[in-house]
């Protein structure tokens, strides 16, 4: 076995289904050497959790492991017994998951979380147990009094790190980390990597880091393993793929990595007529403290912007940032407590009557995040791409057949401009029988056909995977200048906002914190949180500081 | 989702048995009664045993039991098919404008709902029946009055969760009425939760009904299930042993809400994905497949 400590030969898995089973996993073979950081990197439902389920057996129904070997040092975990396996399970590998609020149980104390796991495999006295728990939390940096909390008294990064405490307990020689940053903010992410780093030079485990992003593994893995479509079709060394990797897969990953020095050099004309304008806008939502009493949370704390006619403004920040809430209050899903929206020089709060919200919305429209749960699964692109064109075009005048024919026609006309085809094939397509890229072309048709004057692009390529963002960006950008439309584009990806924009707007905690041309705010931010985001589109910029 | 959702549930095992119950129930109700005059006829010796001259023998009164059983189903169905069907359309209107519109007109929704789920269902529906005049619409009114608040919550839950999402709040901005929203983004997306609603409904209205019946709240005149067992006790069988004027009844009734809740089994597991993927492995691996244990390794179903 040598230097190996997990070593996956020909791994199948199936997923068993009433037909043909569905083949999830190819002919995986990986190893890990000890004391090496190993990234696998695929785009959502390339089978890498799949393949990291099997290596603890943890594989729900449906899955079923067909063929191959696992071997953890000297024993294939595919040959033990429920027992074998339960002692195996985080005594010698543990998981870090993605969501550390999901993994830890809201009703228990911390401490009583690290005991319970430590309990399961060992035999251990209170007071032990007790002294184990501060030496890990020394060990992750948290103060000891937050033993006695529930997680919910604890921030993100905080939560996530008592996760990891959580599976360093019994000092496991493997650890899996499933995306354990991505529902962190750039901030607690460098902080949680570098942490992780520093636990694994004192305590020497090896890792297994699963990832979705390219750019954050290349910067400290070791060695590099990349999926597509159950297939591990590359794996080399870090520095290796990070060139280019030996494969034309790999290859495209790379180039997709964006890039802030790629930014939109085009300069919005200054002449052009303000749009809208936005006003210290504030938006409160109340928190229930305790049964007698609630504290008033700012979503949105004064945030004032402009779009002029005809430009694309890059609205930057992350999750709680309240960036969404701006996009709900401007497409009038929401209310806002304070401050004015001029739209065309008109307040949007006077719109109350049905006729003038509907011209509103003719105006204002909005492409979402998740193009799969945008669109209706129960309807085919034609239903979604012709309620627009019968809201809004005065058809009435014609019969049912010329309707139908005219609808159909300018269906048909605008799926071209998306650059689908043949567009007759995706007529009566519905939503699960697309991609997400085709389907975010959909959403994006359905919005180009009201003719709206604003667009709110709300993370519109942010649930698709990596290779296609740079498409629909284009697509975006060149609609944009064919049709005149301005497009407010909201993000937390700072790399694409700039390859997008005219003028970026970042926001954090609710507040503007820098705001400007893009050129200026990308070779001198004015905020040291805009600097941090800039610095962090770069692979390994958290280890070079 | 390639199949449609008719094709589903008839593949399904549980829901197809529950189907064929119930169907064949319907279809006796339709056309049994044609071939029966008049199933209150005296016909013969009191509390004759079965024989093949009457196949479930006579009941106290000298009647067919056979025959009355038969006619008993078209009243007791039609009439808890009718009140799950009202009861469902009940609920779903005042759920999905609770769930929908939120606010001021949930708060007041709400609060009828909730009132209508305190109030004691079985002694308001024992004087509402008593009080109303004998006969079928009397009792679906009952039953729908006292029946549709659980259905409207449980319906107006899913509004509430649906309203939230991106397609709803997309084809709100498209400029799409609130009605329409409702009617074609909303309902279709819950139409498991319907259909299953209905069924219980359904099964709540029978057994209610037959209930009602059963302590002579009925109009007594009419062959339905819940006389024949009003009769049957009425004449005292239990005292005489003639176990034949309630039984075949008894099992009648057992045997629909038997189907309907194979029905709403079926359904769940169809809207369930990981009932119908655990039943998928443990009928494909019988031997390996453990619901609370490790993934199985099965290295026979290689490359199948």
């Amino acid at each position: 076995m040598g230097n190996k400590i997990l070593d996956i030969n020909n791994l199948n898995v199936d997923f068993l289904s009433e037909g043909a089973s569905i083949h999830a996993v190819k002919d995986f073979s990986m190893h890990i050497n000890k004391n090496e950081i190993f990234g696998l990197v695929g785009e959502s439902g390339s089978g890498k959790s799949t393949v990291i389920k099997s290596i603890l057996r943890i594989l729900p129904a449906p899955g079923v492991i067909t063929k191959g070997e696992i071997k953890f040092k000297d024993q294939d975990i595919l040959e033990l017994d429920e027992s074998e396996l339960s002692s195996l399970r985080w005594s010698h590998i543990s998981v870090v998951k993605q969501k550390a609020l999901n993994s830890l149980n809201p009703l228990l104390k911390i401490k009583e979380q690290i005991i319970d796991t430590i309990r399961a495999h060992e035999k251990i006295k209170t007071k032990d147990a007790m002294e184990r728990c501060n030496a890990l939390m020394d060990l992750v940096e948290i103060d000891r009094n937050y033993l006695n909390s529930y997680p919910h008294e604890l921030s993100g990064g905080m939560k996530q790190r008592v996760v990891i405490a959580i599976a360093l307990a019994l000092k496991p020689e493997l650890i899996i980390m499933d995306e354990p940053t991505t529902a962190l903010d750039v901030v607690i992410e460098k902080e949680i990597i570098l942490k992780i780093l520093d636990l694994k030079s004192q305590l020497g485990f090896s890792l297994l880091f699963i990832t979705h992003d390219l750019n954050l593994i290349l910067g400290f893995a070791d060695r590099v393993g990349v999926m597509l479509e159950g297939e591990l079709v590359d794996t080399d060394t870090a520095e290796i793929i990070k060139s280019g990797g030996n494969n034309p897969y790999t290859t495209k990953l790379i180039n997709s990595i964006p890039d802030v020095s790629d930014y939109s050099q085009t300069k919005a004309d200054k002449n052009e007529p303000e749009l809208i304008h936005v006003k210290d806008l504030v938006k409160t939502y109340s928190r229930h403290s305790s049964f007698f009493s609630s504290d008033k949370f700012h979503a949105v704390d004064g945030v004032s912007f402009n779009v002029n006619k005809n430009e694309i403004v890059g609205l930057v920040g992350e999750s709680g940032s309240g960036k969404s809430t701006i996009s709900k209050i401007l497409t009038k899903l929401i209310d806002f407590d304070g401050g004015q929206i001029l739209f065309n020089g008109k307040d949007i709060s006077c719109i109350t009557k049905r006729r003038d919200l509907l011209d509103y919305r003719k105006k204002v429209q909005v492409i979402f995040q998740d193009p799969f749960a945008s669109l209706n699964s129960i309807h085919t692109v034609y239903h979604h791409l012709s309620r627009p064109i019968l809201i809004h075009r005065s058809y009435d005048k014609y019969s049912k057949k010329q309707r139908d024919q005219m609808v159909k026609k300018e269906i048909i006309a605008i799926l071209k401009e998306v650059d689908l085809s043949p567009p007759e094939e995706f007529l009566y397509k519905f939503p699960h029988e697309m991609s997400g890229g085709e389907r975010q072309r959909i959403a994006l048709a359905r919005v180009l056909l009201v003719q709206p004057q604003l667009i709110i692009a709300d993370e519109p390529t942010s649930m698709l995977d990596m290779s296609i963002r740079m498409e629909i960006l284009d697509l975006l950008k060149s609609l944009q200048v064919k049709k005149g439309i301005s497009i407010l584009f909201i993000t937390h990806d700072i790399a694409s906002a700039c390859y997008l924009s005219n003028r970026l707007i970042v926001l954090k905690n609710g507040k503007i914190v820098d705001s400007g041309i893009v050129s200026e705010i990308i070779n001198n931010p004015k905020d040291k949180y805009s600097k941090l985001l800039i610095d962090s589109c770069e692979s390994g910029w958290f280890i070079n500081q | 989702m390639n199949r449609s959702w008719y094709n589903l549930i008839w593949i399904n095992k549980k829901a197809r048995l529950g189907i064929i119950i119930v169907s064949s129930f319907i279809l006796i109700a339709a056309v049994g009664p044609i071939f029966f005059e008049d199933p209150n006829a005296y016909i013969g010796t009191p509390l004759l045993e079965p024989s093949f001259v009457h196949l479930f023998g006579t009941t106290g009164q000298g009647q067919d039991v056979f025959a009355q059983t038969i006619a008993g189903a078209r009243s007791t169905l039609f009439i808890g098919l009718g009140t799950g069907f009202m009861i469902v359309l009940l609920g779903l209107i005042v759920g999905s404008l609770s769930g929908y519109f939120g606010r001021r007109i949930d708060n007041i929704l709400s609060l009828i709902i909730n009132i209508f789920l305190l109030i004691p269902g079985l002694p308001l529906m024992v004087i509402i029946a008593a009080w109303l005049p004998p006969g079928p619409f009397s009792m679906m009114g009952v039953l729908v009055f006292t029946g549709w608040a659980w259905q409207a919550r449980v319906l107006r839950s899913q509004v509430l969760s649906l309203r939230e999402r991106d397609y709803v709040n997309a084809a709100i901005i498209t400029g799409e009425s609130n009605i329409k929203v409702i009617i074609y983004q909303i309902w279709p997306q819950m139409l498991s939760l319907i259909m299953a609603s209905f069924i219980g409904a359904t099964v709540y209205a029978i057994g209610a009904q037959v209930g009602l019946e059963f302590l002579g709240l009925g109009d007594v005149d009419k062959v339905t299930w819940g006389n024949n067992l009003y009769w049957a006790t009425n004449d005292l069988a239990l005292l005489t042993g003639s176990w034949w004027t309630f039984v075949p009844t008894g099992l009648c009734i057992a045997l629909v809400s038997f189907g309907l809740t194979l029905i709403n089994y079926g359904i769940d597991e169809i809207s369930n994905p990981r009932l119908l993927s655990e039943r998928i492995v443990k009928s494909r691996l019988p031997n390996l497949f453990n619901r609370n244990g490790s993934t199985p390794v099965a290295r026979e179903l290689f490359g199948k």
